[in-house]
């Protein structure tokens, strides 16, 4: 190809380009009047700023702040794709994609998606990416006083290819836990980050401040609360034996997937112990901003475990009890 | 109540039509279901509809031309639920409607009261023109069809006394009407006129017309009348009614904004066309202009023009739309104190979240205080549900702030021990209400969601089922935009 057409071709790719930034720039406004109604909802993937370092340093003298000015200016979610231009009937389409979640109605450019879809389906990847391998925020354990304790896992990697690890507490999680937490409880509430750091940051607050009122209201008593780093369901187990509870509530990042990279989980179980079976535990999961609101989750399990105390089981046997 | 296991569960419902010509009842029997994964928070949704008993088509008993005889009504109730094996505290929804002129006699409100009471706990009594339209466009099938093609659809249902037409799009209402068209409008004894009501003697003493009360039956001038009414219909579909028209209009003109595509028609009339019901002869016998108007609008040359959709129910629309269609179920989560379940008939005040979170709860007093001007303006007490719509997504310390605020606009209410009654259109009922309870722990609190209603809605709340939801039954008069 000879460069004079290389060059003509360039022009008019960047040409392009400049006219449908110009054409998103009301995309960009709808994006931040989003921002502005959902707080929390500004960051779904940490873009690293390579210009300035003024991120952490503002964050550290403002403490309500978690995302600074210039980070702001960059973390424009991509618009939600444009979709068909001519559908054949667009209300019906518009009910349809307004009943799912999924990557619906979207086009396509040929035989590929569009440009857009295919950004926004990158960028819904990398956030779940960002979940797995991110840390919990440290500030939220401590504005919720939650001790941290860890497993036997030490890096993300062994985590995720050592399951049985993030199943036991290490030695001195289970010393810690003995020495500080109140024994043999009605309620032991445990968090962990598991495959999300993400949703414990976005949901924890609200589901853990709504579940200790519930609790609270139905007069049961709970235990000392506390953060178990890169844990899986199963720790639970360590912790009935240490601390001999009658019910254990345990909030946990669920493993993120495309279309919610923050939704946590609430898994519950009576008297978990060494041996407990998988069909003994109950979850409640999908707790995010797109599913269960987490503010009516924590309300909603307050009264699962009434129910559980009640039958004195839970998951299956719950169920039989039940019948 | 029959219980299921864990996850299904049961509720009757009665309908009882009581109209112009014919009263009729039926049975049924619905099923609900957690259709949410075992792993999610509950979702009950009624996953069954099942008639159980219908009753036989019953002429409206009248003492007088004005009065309707409440014991002959009372008894044909009471004998219909013993047909059906049950007993009126079995019934835990469901709807008794006086439609078309029923309406209008003189006892219409008091046997309304009497027979709500007395047929089962929570049965509401209802009644209205638009709301008819749209009970019955839901029985005759109309409503699934719009649904089903996303066609404009409008339902013609026409009874003794009067036609209430409901126009749907892709299960959307987009608008009614009413007229007084319908076959008890002249009534007929040994071959001479008995009785023309009064809209049809407005539209005759336009036309100069000799036709009264006494005289011999003339066909062709009673098919004159009929076929003038068939030509309305078709004019008020196209939203092009004229001055002479206007006599048979009840109420507002034509609302919707859509071309009707296809056409539905359903009630006693629509009997005479298609002859749904077998084995009785349902038609014959009534000594009025009914079989000649049905005759009219087959022939009409003006309603020609519509796809003709048949109904899956004829005369007995209203009646399954009235025990079939009219009860939603609140979310899975949350707050009803029982004691004060069922409630009937509560004015619907609606609040939008249009602003922000903040200017918004801080305006909370002066909004309800609105509402009581407006549902309650001597403040003696009439109770209202408030109806919390676009609401944000909440953080735990804003539904904090949120009930406080609550708790401190409803101090203007006259009666502090009636229930708070709040519907939410997010799913916050449940935490909502733990707040409001531990702020306020002797309050009455009753706080659903996942139920949509409209500012000037009524509500009716039944008592709270097995499965922790609630039945409710809106009554709607407006338009979804």
């Amino acid at each position: 190809m000879n460069p004079e057409l290389v060059e003509q071709i360039t022009k008019m790719v960047v040409e392009k380009l400049q006219m449908m930034t110009a054409a998103g720039d009301t995309g960009v406004e709808e994006g931040k009047k989003i921002t502005n109604e959902d707080p929390p909802a500004k960051m779904e993937v940490k873009f690293w700023n390579h210009r300035t370092n003024h991120v952490e340093t503002e964050c550290n003298q403002n403490p309500g702040c978690t995302v600074s000015v210039h980070e702001q200016e960059i973390l424009l979610e991509p618009k939600p794709p444009v979709g068909l231009e001519n559908p054949f009937n667009k209300e019906e389409l518009d009910l349809l994609i307004s009943k799912t979640p999924a990557r619906i109605g979207v086009g396509r450019a040929g035989l590929r998606p569009k440009t857009d879809t295919w950004l926004k389906f990158r960028f819904d990847h990398a956030a779940a990416v960002d979940a797995v391998y991110g840390d919990v925020d440290s500030k939220i354990l401590e504005s919720l006083s939650l001790l941290k304790v860890n497993t036997k896992v030490s890096d993300k990697e062994v985590y995720v290819r050592r399951p049985d690890f993030g199943r036991k507490l290490s030695d001195e999680a289970k010393q810690l836990i003995d020495q500080k937490c109140k024994k043999s409880p009605t309620v032991q509430i445990i968090v962990s980050d598991g495959l999300s750091s993400k949703a414990v940051e976005e949901n924890l607050e609200d589901v853990y401040l709504s579940l200790n009122q519930s609790l609270q209201s139905l007069g049961l008593e709970v235990g000392t609360p506390f953060f178990i780093e890169k844990g899986r369901v199963a720790a639970m187990d360590d912790v009935g034996e240490i601390l001999t509870p009658k019910v254990i509530v345990y909030l946990i990042g669920e493993r993120p997937g495309l279309v919610s990279a923050e939704s946590l989980s609430a898994y519950l179980c009576y008297e978990p112990r060494h041996g407990t079976i998988e069909a003994d535990r109950m979850v409640i999961s999908n707790i995010h901003k797109g599913g269960i609101p987490p503010v009516e989750a924590g309300a909603y399990i307050g009264t699962v475990v009434q129910k559980i105390l009640k039958y004195e089981a839970s998951g299956v046997s719950l169920v039989q009890k039940e019948q | 109540m029959k219980f299921k296991g864990p996850q299904k569960e049961e509720m009757i419902s009665a309908g009882i039509d009581i109209g112009t010509s014919t009263t009729k009842l039926v049975i049924s029997r619905f099923t609900l279901m957690n259709m949410a994964g075992g792993a999610h928070v509950p979702r009950i949704e009624i996953i069954d509809k099942q008639v159980i008993h219908r009753s036989p088509i019953y002429r409206t008993p009248l003492l007088s031309p004005t009065t309707i005889d409440i014991k002959k009504i009372e008894d044909l109730v009471r004998k219909e639920y013993q047909e059906a094996g049950i007993e009126p505290k079995d019934i835990q929804t469901g709807a008794v409607i006086i439609t078309g002129e029923t309406a209008t006699k003189s006892n219409a409100e008091v046997m309304l009261h009497q027979l709500s009471d007395q047929a089962g706990e929570f049965l509401v009594a209802t009644a209205g023109p638009d709301l008819e339209g749209i009970i019955a466009a839901k029985g005759s099938g109309a409503y699934e069809y719009s649904k089903d093609t996303g066609k404009v659809i409008a339902n013609i249902d026409i009874g003794g006394g009067t036609a209430n037409v409901a126009v749907y799009k892709s299960g959307r209402l987009c608008g009614t009407c009413t007229l007084h068209v319908g076959g008890r409008l002249i009534e007929f004894k040994d071959n001479k006129i008995q009785n023309i009501s009064p809209p049809v003697k407005n539209l005759l003493s336009q036309w100069d017309s000799w036709m009264v009360e006494g005289q011999n039956i003339n066909p062709s001038a009673i098919k004159q009348v009929t076929d003038f009414m068939a030509d309305v219909i078709a004019r008020m579909l196209n939203k092009a009614l004229t001055n002479e028209d206007l006599p048979l209009l009840l109420g507002h003109e034509p609302n919707w904004v859509e071309d009707i595509e296809a056409i539905m028609f359903s009630g006693g009339i629509s009997e005479c066309i298609y002859r749904h019901e077998t084995g009785t002869v349902l038609t014959d016998g009534y000594d009025d202009i009914g079989l000649m108007l049905a005759a009219s609008l087959k022939e009409s040359s003006s309603l020609a023009g519509w796809n003709w959709v048949k109904p899956q129910e004829t005369v007995r629309a209203t009646v399954l739309g009235a025990g079939m269609q009219t009860t939603e179920i609140s979310g899975a989560t949350i707050e009803a104190d029982h004691r004060k379940l069922p409630m009937k008939n509560l004015p619907v005040y609606q609040i939008r979240f249009e602003g922000d979170f903040k200017t918004e709860i801080n305006q909370l007093s002066k909004r309800i205080e609105e509402a009581l001007d407006l549902y309650d303006p001597q403040r003696d007490g009439q109770n209202f549900a408030v109806y919390f719509s676009e609401l944000p997504y909440l953080r735990f310390r804003e539904i904090d702030e949120f009930a406080e605020s609550i708790l401190n606009a409803m101090k203007q209410k006259p009666n502090q021990t009636q229930a708070l009654v709040l519907v939410l259109d997010r799913d916050y009922a449940k935490v909502l209400g733990q707040t409001l309870k531990r702020k306020a722990p002797v309050q009455s609190i009753i706080c659903i969601d996942q139920i949509k209603v409209e500012n000037g809605d009524y509500l009716d709340i039944g008592q709270v089922l097995e499965s922790d939801v609630v039945p409710v039954i809106i009554k709607t008069l407006t338009f979804q935009k």
